[in-house]
């Protein structure tokens, strides 16, 4: 056998020993990022239902209590608290038992059978943008169907048969028809546990050989660093094509994520975005003395990294400049062949070119990474 | 035959600060050589170099025919390396530890499993090697890194401070086996700080202050440093006259340490009785008077002291 396979297969069955004989780590490789997985699929929702809702019906005609009725039909919103006048409505929803409060005037009645322009007030709790986003959203689609009834119903009366309006919006979602947070969210954890798990475990493993010595006592050993670095990726490699395979499998299974594309494009850019996540991890290890540094390092990157990706927020939601800092980040590029192959079907063809970056990104990050380890240890 | 070590103008700099200041030395095959010095003094920093972990910024070492600086990588595979921290994997087992580091030297299959055996039986490692290395007592501990830094049989080992912090029968028992090796013709560079283990070496270096001060057997060194009788003495309020002593004729070097100090004096000059009488005659009684050889703590105590005022 040759020298270097001997040395490589060493590094590998030392990692895998070091790596099986740490419960801690082990669950932290499988275990942790099943449950995380499970949690965040469930807690980052941005699906907006059951808003509580206070109505102060000053009115109280058919046509006011109808209004509220068919309003709170749906499940966006609830009727949460009936109150009698404006005062107590806003103090419900500064108290945070409402999100929404509507208030109906006196002559509400009186002034949509005149239609002489009757008016709701809606007021919509802003602390948490999207959900009163979404509300005032519901507010007001239900008044304009409402007004659009009461045309058409003015026309019968008046014996004309009117046809609907000329123009009517039928959106159609597709890939993700029910529009379910999870489904989009899934991938994008799946990047992120994987990023968590391999940049972490890797910066305190070389750290903890720096630490403890072991690291010298390499040096001094015909071993190359080349060998080393590759003994010591392999292992968690594979650990991340498992991680991939297990959070897809409860993805699937818990949250009906679709698993659509072509499972060897997904395994391919999995290979290239651990790479790359690795190389950030020795990278960070070649910076810092101590297992603590390391750590800190990690999360330093790992936070911004993050929320620069796409994963949780929209790059289409953040200022030209810091979109352009996205283009950097390779999660952005794997979320993207995740969420295309996943719920597209997206093949190669249209994916080549997030494939290829994060093969480039991984292989410079890596080179960088040998190199200050190479000059770090000679 | 070629020496194993060979070091000429040996020079390392940190910014402004000489580690190793021109230090010139050669060891011989299957000598065990001995470098002693103060925390500090450049005794790792030395080794490191021979090592190939660090380049030298002048002058240049030969360590088993090969430059240092030019092919460390020739160099490492010919030299064993144990440190004072032991090293090793601590969560892994004795066996694990050896295997790996066998194979990070190239050898597998039949070849690796022999060596292996050989070794846990020469280092009495055989019954624990299935347990966990970090649960093993110093001791132990220490006989898994020297077994780890000679699995490959080189030509040279070093060991960096190898017996600090065991317990003095571990130590012994350890010596042992760095004679076992040197007679079987490894070379042996050793740094230690006990003397008593100095004494041990075939020849002694002394490092201070990043220069190699002396270079010399045991008795050399004694001879040429620490001349003469050693006579302890020992009781109350000795000091001013012990101060009063030195300039005397007869007298080489007083020494104070607590209730007593060591005063190394030329016999033919100043006998212990002599020295007995001329403390009484100052008033003062030494309730212990007692004539030695001169040891190589004599010989250290001698030379740092001789760099200090050479500061001063």
């Amino acid at each position: 056998m040759h020298p270097l396979v001997v040395q490589y297969r060493a590094v590998v069955v030392k990692e895998v020993r070091q790596t099986v004989r740490d419960k801690r780590v082990l669950v932290l490789l499988t275990l942790v990022p099943l449950i995380q997985l499970f949690v965040l699929g469930f807690a980052v929702n941005f699906d907006v239902r059951h808003v509580p809702t206070a109505v102060v019906d000053r009115d109280g005609t058919v046509e006011s209590r109808e209004y509220a009725r068919t309003l709170l039909a749906g499940d966006t919103l609830d009727l949460k608290a009936e109150a009698h006048d404006e005062q107590t409505a806003e103090a419900l929803v500064e108290r945070g038992e409402a999100s929404v409060a509507l208030v109906f005037p006196q002559d509400f009645q009186e002034d949509v059978l005149r239609g002489s322009g009757a008016r709701v007030q809606a007021l919509v709790d802003g602390s948490d943008p999207v959900r009163s986003g979404v509300a005032a959203d519901a507010v007001a689609r239900h008044a304009a169907q409402r007004v659009d009834r009461l045309i058409q119903e003015d026309a019968r009366a008046r014996g004309e048969t009117r046809p609907r309006p000329a123009v009517e919006l039928v959106p159609r979602v597709l890939y993700n028809p029910e529009l379910t947070t999870a489904v989009y969210v899934v991938p994008g954890i799946v990047a992120m546990l994987l990023l968590i798990v391999t940049t972490i475990i890797m910066a305190m493993g070389l750290a903890r050989e720096r630490e403890t010595g072991t690291l010298e006592q390499l040096q001094v050993t015909p071993l190359k660093p080349v060998i080393l670095m590759a003994g010591k990726v392999t292992p968690f490699v594979l650990i991340g094509l498992v991680d991939v395979g297990l959070a897809l499998g409860v993805g699937a299974w818990v949250f009906g994520v679709p698993l659509r594309g072509n499972p060897a494009l997904v395994a391919l850019a999995t290979l290239l975005y651990v790479l790359c996540t690795l190389g950030v991890g020795l990278l960070i290890a070649t910076l810092s003395r101590t297992q603590q540094q390391a750590f800190v390092g990690g999360f330093l990157f790992m936070l911004p990294a993050v929320l620069l990706s796409g994963v949780l927020t929209s790059v289409r939601a953040m200022p030209d400049w810091l979109a352009w800092v996205t283009y950097l980040n390779p999660i952005r590029y794997y979320v993207e062949v995740l969420r295309g192959s996943l719920l597209k079907s997206a093949g190669l063809g249209d994916l080549w070119l997030q494939v290829v970056l994060l093969g480039v990104f991984g292989t410079a990050v890596m080179t960088v990474a040998a190199r200050r380890f190479h000059k770090t240890t000679a | 035959m070629s020496p194993a070590i060979e070091v000429e103008h040996l020079t390392r700099r940190f910014g402004a600060f000489t580690a190793v200041n021109d230090v010139s030395f050669s060891v011989g095959a299957g000598e065990i050589f001995g470098y002693l010095g103060a925390n500090g003094a450049g005794k790792s920093t030395t080794i490191r170099m021979l090592c190939g972990l660090l380049k030298p910024t002048g002058g240049h070492a030969r360590v088993a025919g090969h430059d240092v600086g030019h092919e460390p990588e020739r160099v490492k595979e010919r030299i064993g390396y144990m440190s004072q921290r032991f090293s090793l994997y601590l969560d892994l087992t004795v066996r694990a530890n050896l295997e790996f580091f066998a194979a990070a030297y190239g050898a597998h299959g039949r070849e690796l499993e022999r060596r292996i055996g050989e070794m846990l039986e020469r280092m009495q490692l055989t019954p624990v090697q299935d347990e966990v290395t970090g649960s093993l007592p110093g001791g132990m501990q220490q006989r898994v890194a020297l077994a780890s830094a000679v699995l490959h049989r080189p030509r040279i080992v070093f060991l960096d401070e190898p017996t600090a912090g065991v317990d003095p029968v571990q130590r012994r028992s350890f010596w042992a086996l760095i004679r076992e090796l040197a007679a079987g013709g490894t070379t042996v560079f050793v740094t230690t700080h006990y003397m008593d283990e100095a004494e041990y070496c075939a020849r002694i270096g002394i490092m201070v202050d990043g220069r190699l001060v002396a270079l010399d057997t045991p008795e050399g060194l004694k001879r040429t440093h620490a001349p003469g009788r050693v006579l302890e003495v020992r009781g109350p309020n000795l000091a001013p006259a012990l101060d009063a002593l030195r300039g005397e004729p007869g007298v080489l070097d007083v020494s104070r340490f607590g209730a007593g100090a060591t005063v190394r004096v030329d016999p033919e000059r100043l006998s212990g009785e002599a020295l007995g009488r001329w403390l009484r005659a100052r008033g003062v009684d030494p309730l212990e008077l007692e004539e030695s050889a001169p040891t190589l703590d004599d010989v250290f105590l001698a030379l740092t002291a001789g760099a200090q005022r050479g500061e001063d």
